[in-house]
């Protein structure tokens, strides 16, 4: 059993490491999201105009104008800028949820997996809560008794999907709990933090950045979705799913509003998915 | 069996348990709940009349039972904006919201199922593709976007129907149309790998090799259990078709439960909020129990297994 460990890991070891041959789908997803991490992190300088910029003479003007390549909403403020900051504030708003949503699902996984008993079955109970409930609904209720605000939104959409992640690091944890890489650390002397965040996350680190990637393309829906009914990211401010909710308004006369930003949602869901799909391939068959 | 429906009976009391507690928790802290549901330009005595009979002077533990039964008695509170109770606001809103989603969930199982069913038994034929790029564009497009895109299509390029309303069963079309085509692709893509996964296992192999007629191993071994999963998603779907109507019903001003919901969001309009969680917390239940003894009948060693479940 050793002698197969150590063969293998010196055949890894020996074999150098190449580029992978990345499908050509995955190549185009890839660029897309440098894309749209290109515009989020330097909107301010990409973007032609301020995104509340008005320029009255200009309104509803139509995509290919000069000095407005997406053309101008209802106040002659600039698609194009309006959407680079969009993007941003939905990525900015996708990734910190994501982060949250992770950092407490693998926690509470973690505990399920160290204390057992009665902390893993009210941790098991709530995930088949959170997976039962539609989390539209129990987001829209949240929203309706607090009001809204920026830190609740990404709060509330950091509450989305940790079910999953605790799910697999409870199981994953458990698992690993039984090898002996993780009694050698205990043997050690190490604490319960220390063998689960530094020794036994590494090594499960893997399936969990492939169910981020599954997850993260629902936050952006859902994001969206919630701004789209005006629920979720309020004016000035602005998001996808915002503009996409206010260009429903002129629709008959200026489609392009609500096409852009709508297209932008489709693709970027779409490449996340592409790329998501493929690293579950990749690193863990096990997955779904 | 029975100890398998005792737990899921179980299971399913304790969600509501813990949706009426999750109720409970973010109204308590949310503010004084007499203000909230009360309205603030209510008068004192009502104030206090109402936080006596809800028991707002007692331990909260004690609150928390209260407030337990008298959602059992079906006193949810009265809507901010014009004093009618919550549950006759949101009972007469229903019917709009079955009118689409029961004719949508038709589309999605009807051309979901078979198109799955057809896609696994033709791996890799053109029809196969189709269905597998449009259950990735039914996930990636937002239902608001196609919403949005029929209505630039069919109401507002080719003047077909009309963009939103419920004044005919014409303006049923576009609202049905849009939540069935995405739940179809899903419905297909889940099929589909549930048919795949069955394929693939030995017993196939070994009624093939045994000489059944391809077409009754496709009936008789594949589809019973490639069923299971399947009903499970439908089961899913089922349990969120008021949650799966809240965008459309708003994009199509179709005046739904749905719709409602978002307006009493907006409007903080609590009691009414409370009430629809409620409901769809208790339809996602009974179809999560329904499925549960669906799986009875569909897996046989349910049936036969006794005790430990």
């Amino acid at each position: 059993m050793t002698q197969v460990v150590i063969s293998n890991t010196e055949a890894r070891a020996r074999k150098k490491w190449r580029w992978p041959a990345l499908p050509t789908s995955v190549v185009i997803a890839l660029c897309w999201i440098a894309l749209m991490l290109v515009l989020a992190c330097f909107s301010e300088v990409i973007a032609p105009y301020g995104f509340t910029k008005l320029d009255l003479r200009n309104r509803l003007a139509p995509p290919l104008t000069p000095g407005h390549w997406l053309g101008t909403d209802e106040l002659g403020r600039d698609v194009l800028s309006r959407l680079v900051f969009s993007i941003r504030v939905s990525l900015l708003i996708a990734f910190g949820a994501t982060i949250i949503s992770a950092t407490i699902g693998t926690t509470l996984g973690f505990l399920a997996a160290h204390f057992r008993r009665w902390v893993e079955q009210i941790v098991l109970m709530l995930a088949d809560f959170q997976a039962s409930m539609p989390f539209l609904i129990l987001a829209l209720s949240v929203l309706a008794f607090f009001g809204n605000s920026l830190v609740l939104l990404v709060g509330l959409m950091g509450l989305f999907g940790w079910e999953r992640y605790a799910r697999i690091s409870r199981g994953l944890a458990i698992s690993a709990n039984a090898q002996g890489y993780a009694a050698a650390i205990r043997q050690l002397g190490a604490k319960p933090p220390r063998v689960y965040f530094t020794h036994i996350l590494p090594n499960i680190a893997s399936t969990l950045i492939v169910s981020m990637t599954l997850v993260f393309p629902e936050v952006i829906l859902l994001e969206s979705g919630l701004s789209f009914l005006g629920l979720g990211v309020q004016p000035p401010m602005t998001s996808l799913g915002n503009m996409v909710g206010y260009g429903r308004e002129y629709l008959t006369r200026a489609p392009w509003i609500m096409l852009c930003p709508a297209a932008t949602i489709v693709l970027t869901t779409l490449a996340i998915s592409v790329i998501g799909d493929w690293l579950r391939d990749k690193l863990d068959p096990t997955l779904k | 069996m029975l100890r398998f429906f005792a737990l899921r009976l179980g299971r399913a009391l304790l969600t509501i348990v813990l949706v009426v507690t999750f109720a409970f928790v973010v109204l308590r802290l949310s503010g004084d709940p007499a203000l909230m549901i009360m309205g603030p330009e209510a008068p004192p005595e009502v104030i206090a009349a109402f936080r006596k009979a809800w028991g707002l002077d007692e331990p909260i533990w004690i609150q928390y039972f209260d407030y337990f039964g008298a959602i059992a008695q079906g006193e949810l509170g009265r809507s901010m904006r014009d004093g009618r109770p919550a549950i006759a606001l949101v009972a007469e809103r229903i019917p709009a919201t079955l009118a689409l989603t029961l004719p949508a969930l038709l589309i999605k199982v009807g051309l979901g199922i078979p198109a799955g069913i057809y896609a696994a038994l033709h791996r890799g034929s053109a029809i196969d593709r189709a269905v597998m790029v449009a259950a990735v564009a039914g996930f990636t497009v937002p239902s608001f976007v196609l919403a949005l895109l029929l209505v630039l299509i069919f109401a507002v390029q080719l003047g077909w129907l009309p963009s939103g309303g419920q004044d005919s069963w014409r303006h049923a079309i576009l609202p049905i149309f849009t939540l069935g085509v995405g739940g179809a692709a899903v419905l297909a893509r889940f099929t589909r790998s549930a048919m795949l996964e069955i394929l693939g296992q030995h017993y196939i192999r070994t009624a093939s090799a045994k000489g059944v007629p391809w077409r009754a191993v496709v009936t008789n071994h594949a589809l019973p259990n490639a069923a299971i999963p399947t009903v499970t998603i439908v089961g899913f779907m089922v349990g969120s078709l008021i949650a799966g109507a809240v965008v459309v019903e708003s994009v199509f001003s179709w005046p739904g439960v749905g719709r409602l919901l978002v307006v009493a969001v907006a409007n903080r309009d609590l009691a009414v909020v409370q009430c629809i969680l409620l409901l769809v917390a208790l339809t996602m239940v009974t179809s999560n129990l329904i499925v549960d003894f669906l799986y009875g009948f569909l897996d046989p060693r349910l049936r036969t297994r006794t005790g430990s479940a």
